[in-house]
């Protein structure tokens, strides 16, 4: 038995040794960056070749890709600790365009004016709304666009046809109007049927569909100054507008504020039991898929507004950032021209479907050949409104989601939702928005 | 009779229950796992296809990590276990038989440590293992896990120590081996049911960790198996079960197995001390 | 309990013995304090500074954290979830592994088996078993509403994770599910070691199976169901591997335990505030800890 135990005292040691030396940190070669994003499989397998591509063009660097979960949450968390130990990889990756503000205000993104300015590298070939508002903090370049979403307005074009009209709703009221007049129509043999169906369970995409109804009622979440506007008049009267879809018009369905997230809608709509769809531009290709009942029905548009004002679309997408701490900068900004360069970008455009962050590929041919639409997600694009690049935004949104979803549900008046969503809101600045852009 | 007659069936009824409730999760487990597509029972369209493609996937692409992150958790958690079972062997001993200042303070202070709720130390710990740049490394976890377990070890070691009356470590001492000899040779040996019990629950208790697994590994190089699970999500909603719950099955695998063989043991760890009166 | 034998030295020693006692102990001691009472410790001290991430630097702002932690909405909220979701996890672990332990207790053929079926919850990693409940919860494709729905047990399917009162009641669900056969593997213990011969002199006394539980198990069964409790409810109060998983808090905060908050809070990069809601947990803890060993001891002094 002693020798036992002398044996599992040296297996200890040797443990704690092994610990110490081997396990964790791997050794890295000479220039290798972590580039950590995560996706679908399809998208990861394309990653690796953008990345093979790289390293072709490139001998001497090599990119280890870093697969990460596609939950937007969690794949927050899985950077935010890395980056909060100031650990020097992953040297590059993807964000959420939602969560730059609090990477930027954070310090986690290296500034990348200096290597613009030593390349002479064009920032006018990206949209730039986008660059000023989303992926410049406190003047300094930290973020470049790769793919961008927005909202759309997609549509039955055959039913808009068969039921008298000849062009999508431009204004709310006109949508209603076309959205009941339908519903009742194939409510006759199909009682599954609804007008417009869009995202409203207490989640990130409920703050996404919120904001294009009160912008496009001319109002915000925040104002210029960066003060909390949740309470206006124009506000409560867009939110209204919303609870009004499910509980006065009856357009939209009770589950909406349930369990309404971007894929049940969309596989409402693509089972041909809704007239309007507000969704991202993914869902354009899986409604043209092979064997989708609505393949070739499907037409998109700008989201409509009330009137007086604008439509609003909620910019969503992602973007590529330098780690602050990484050892490899030169390597890494090489990698993230190669991903943002003409050639990577219209890859994406063409293999994925992405809309890119470059304004430059919407004209290209092929592009256009392949994706018609995009001539027309462009214009979508150019205004797209992001939401408050504060980097306290997740407790922002964790309010307004809570409020709204109580609204809609019927379980508060907009106006007592908006009004404590506002006195929540600047408590949340007070604690919080100790600096601003 | 008449009430042995109805006691029997209540109680395989009891039986059947039981069996059904603490099983089917871990069945249906099992039976996704194995299934080409996780939502056969949304509707009777989509059949249910028995396939070996989810553990196939997860094994065979690198990307994914499970196997890492599988590896992982078996070395830290053994590494722990064994790290574990001798330092609370000497510190058991020490507290069962030899007289000291201070030794009520050691041991309450022991005991209250395991009421802390992991919360109230994971953030320091993040900060502490951050400055020391063991962030993602196995030690960030072993040195924690073994100080996390001490209390569980010391409780179940000591009370067994406690058993063996201290003529033997008299007579040891007697024939002219020291303390630590006598602890070796003549305690341990007796012990040995409340070293594997001790052993088993400490194992099972670093596998299963969570919470300082999330916050201080960030990759395939340390990360544990439940933090890999955990975070093994899918695309747009779109789950990938099948790969999940295979992931699940293999982890499953080691704890299952041990507490199956060796359960009395594990009985035998989780009820030490408490029925002492 | 062995706390009074400990008390007493053991083999004769010398004083030198100390020496080698404190050597003994020094990994314990070092690892134990530096890796838990230190961070505990440095929690606290973190509690009474602003520690933002993207608000740098550092700052002492003393009582200013609990200030807040005082007026802020969402932390009582987590603290109602913590407390209801303990005694109510805690009752229905408590009943269902008496349960357990009537029904094992027996003497049958299947018995080691049957000890074997009861461990597999508990035996399986936390994570997985979150992971796999969140599956059977699956609104479209879960095992719950199947049965549910082909049993006729209910017109349509359940939002189990969907609505906080089922989100609630589905974490409950699942802790029990894990927590059950730790119960039960207690209480096994406790009834085998009630002598037989209280029933049989109950039986001669013609006393039914319920009056037989009533007045000797639950009674015998006492002292070692107060120890459960007092773990488990530890244990409740600390939750955060289940709700993680199944639904992060949700839906409007409905499922948040207090550990979930802190947590949170820690993401947002809110260290300082975060600290200050982890002390308080630990705090709840503490008072729970002395309410449940006063009360214990209350009974015991009844029973003299």
């Amino acid at each position: 038995m002693g020798k036992v135990f002398r044996g599992l005292a040296v297996a200890v040691v040797l443990g704690l040794i092994f610990g110490f030396v081997f396990g964790g940190v791997g050794v890295a070669a000479n220039t290798t960056i972590v580039f950590a994003v995560g996706g679908a499989p399809s998208e990861i397998d394309y990653w690796h070749k953008v990345i093979s591509s790289f390293e072709k063009e490139n001998p001497g660097i090599s990119v280890d890709l870093l697969r990460q979960p596609m939950n937007t949450a969690v794949r927050m968390q899985t950077l935010v600790t890395p980056l909060s130990s100031r650990e020097s990889t992953p040297d590059v990756f993807l964000m959420d365009v939602a969560w730059v503000g609090q990477f930027a205000a954070s310090g986690w993104l290296a500034p990348l004016n200096d290597f613009v300015s030593k390349d002479h590298y064009d920032l006018s070939v990206f949209f730039k709304k986008t660059i000023k508002l989303a992926d410049t903090y406190r003047g300094k370049l930290i973020a470049l666009p790769v793919y961008i979403d927005a909202g759309l307005l997609y549509y039955r074009k055959d039913l808009l046809k068969k039921y008298g009209y000849n062009h999508p709703p431009v204004t709310w009221g006109e949508l209603v109007r076309i959205a009941q007049k339908v519903q009742a129509g194939e409510r006759k043999h199909n009682p599954k049927f609804w007008g417009f169906v869009w995202q409203g369970k207490q989640y990130e995409g409920l703050v996404c569909d919120f904001l294009e109804f009160i912008v496009s009622n001319g109002g915000n979440i925040l104002n210029r100054k960066g003060e909390p506007v949740l309470n206006s008049e124009n506000n409560i009267k867009a939110l209204t507008f919303m609870r009004d879809l499910i509980h006065k018009y009856k357009i939209s369905p009770p589950n909406t504020y349930t369990e309404m997230t971007e894929e049940p809608v969309r596989r409402t709509f693509q089972s041909g039991n809704a007239m309007f769809e507000r969704n991202w531009p993914y869902a354009w290709g899986l409604h043209n898929s092979k064997g989708s009942p609505v393949k070739g029905k499907v037409g998109i548009a700008p989201l409509p507004h009330f009137p007086g004002h604008e439509s609003a679309a909620t910019l969503g997408g992602w973007h590529i950032g330098m780690n602050v701490y990484s050892k490899r900068k030169a390597a890494a900004w090489k990698f993230i021209k190669f991903v943002e360069s003409y050639k990577t970008e219209k890859g994406f455009a063409m293999n994925l479907g992405w809309n890119p962050g470059r304004q430059d590929v919407y004209k290209d041919k092929d592009v256009i050949a392949k994706a018609p639409y995009l001539k027309a997600l462009r214009k979508v694009f150019v205004g797209a409104v992001p939401r408050p690049g504060v980097p306290y935004y997740t407790k922002l949104s964790d309010v307004i989601q809570k409020y709204v979803n109580a609204a809609i549900a019927g379980k508060m008046t907009p106006k007592a939702a908006l009004d404590k969503a506002q006195a929540e809101a600047k408590r949340i600045i007070s604690q919080y928005g100790g600096t601003t852009k | 009779m008449r009430e042995q007659k109805k006691k029997r069936i209540l109680v395989w009824i009891g039986v059947v229950v039981i069996a059904f409730i603490c099983l089917s999760p871990f069945v249906w487990m099992l039976v996704v796992s194995f299934a080409e597509r996780p939502d056969f029972l949304a509707s009777e369209k989509i059949p249910y296809v028995f396939t070996l493609q989810n553990y196939k996937q997860i094994i065979g692409t690198r990307d994914l990590h499970v196997m890492d992150y599988f590896k992982n958790s078996l070395v830290v958690a053994f590494v722990v276990t064994v790290a574990a079972v001798v330092i609370a062997s000497f510190a058991g001993y020490a507290v069962s038989r030899m007289r000291f200042k201070g030794k009520m303070a050691i041991i309450l202070g022991v005991l209250a440590v395991s009421m802390f709720p992991q919360i109230s130390i994971v953030g320091y710990l993040f900060k502490l293992m951050t400055a020391i740049r063991w962030i993602n490394t196995y030690r960030a976890l072993i040195f924690p896990y073994i100080a996390w377990v001490m209390p569980i070890s010391l409780w179940i070691l000591v009370s067994y120590f406690m058993q063996l009356p201290t003529d033997l470590d008299e007579a040891a001492m007697v024939d002219g081996a020291n303390r630590i000899q006598a602890l070796i040779k003549v305690i341990l040996p007796l012990s040995a049911p409340g070293i594997f019990s001790t052993s088993l629950l400490v194992f099972i208790s670093a596998f299963n960790e969570f919470m300082f697994a999330l916050m201080l590994t960030t990759d395939y190089h340390a990360r544990t198996i439940p933090v890999g699970i955990a975070l093994f999500e899918g695309l747009h909603g779109q789950i990938p079960w099948g790969q999940m719950m295979a992931s699940s099955a293999i982890a499953s695998i080691p704890l299952v197995i041990l507490t199956l063989i060796f359960q009395r043991y594990i009985v035998q760890g989780l009820t030490a001390g408490a029925l002492k009166e | 309990m062995m706390f009074a034998k400990l008390g007493r030295g053991a083999v004769r020693s010398s004083s030198s013995e100390s020496g080698l006692a404190y050597l003994l102990l020094a990994p314990v001691v070092i690892l134990v304090g530096g890796l838990i009472l230190v961070p505990v410790f440095g929690t606290l001290v973190l509690s009474f500074f602003r520690d933002v991430t993207f608000l740098p630097p550092v700052k002492f702002i003393g009582l200013a954290n609990y200030r807040r932690l005082l007026s802020d909405p969402d932390f009582w909220n987590s603290t109602f979830v913590t407390v209801m979701f303990a005694v109510v996890a805690v009752f229905f672990e408590t009943v269902l592994g008496l349960f357990y332990a009537l029904v094992i207790n027996e003497k049958f053929r299947l018995r080691g088996v049957m000890r074997a079926v009861v461990l597999i919850p508990w035996a399986i990693p936390t994570i997985v078993s979150a992971k796999i409940w969140q599956l059977m919860y699956n609104f479209n494709y879960g095992l719950l509403n199947y049965l549910l729905v082909h049993l006729h047990l209910s017109s349509h399917p359940v939002n189990w994770l969907g609505t906080p009162l089922s989100a609630f009641t589905s974490i409950v669900v699942s802790d029990v599910w894990k927590t059950a056969p730790f119960m039960a593997i207690l209480f096994l213990a406790g009834l085998q070691s009630i002598p037989s011969a209280l029933y049989e002199a109950a039986m001669v006394d013609g006393a039914s199976m319920f009056q037989r539980f009533w007045n000797i198990t639950l009674p015998m069964l006492r002292p070692i169901i107060v120890i459960a409790l007092v773990f488990r409810t530890i244990d409740s109060l600390r939750i955060f591997d289940l709700i993680y998983v199944l639904t992060g808090g949700g839906p409007a905060g409905s499922t948040t335990s207090v550990s979930i908050y802190g947590f949170k809070l820690y993401i947002l990069g809110d260290f300082g505030y975060g600290s200050t809601v982890s002390v308080f947990t630990f705090v709840l803890i503490l008072i729970f800890t002395i309410v449940y060993l006063k009360v214990g001891r209350f009974q015991e002094g009844m029973k003299r």
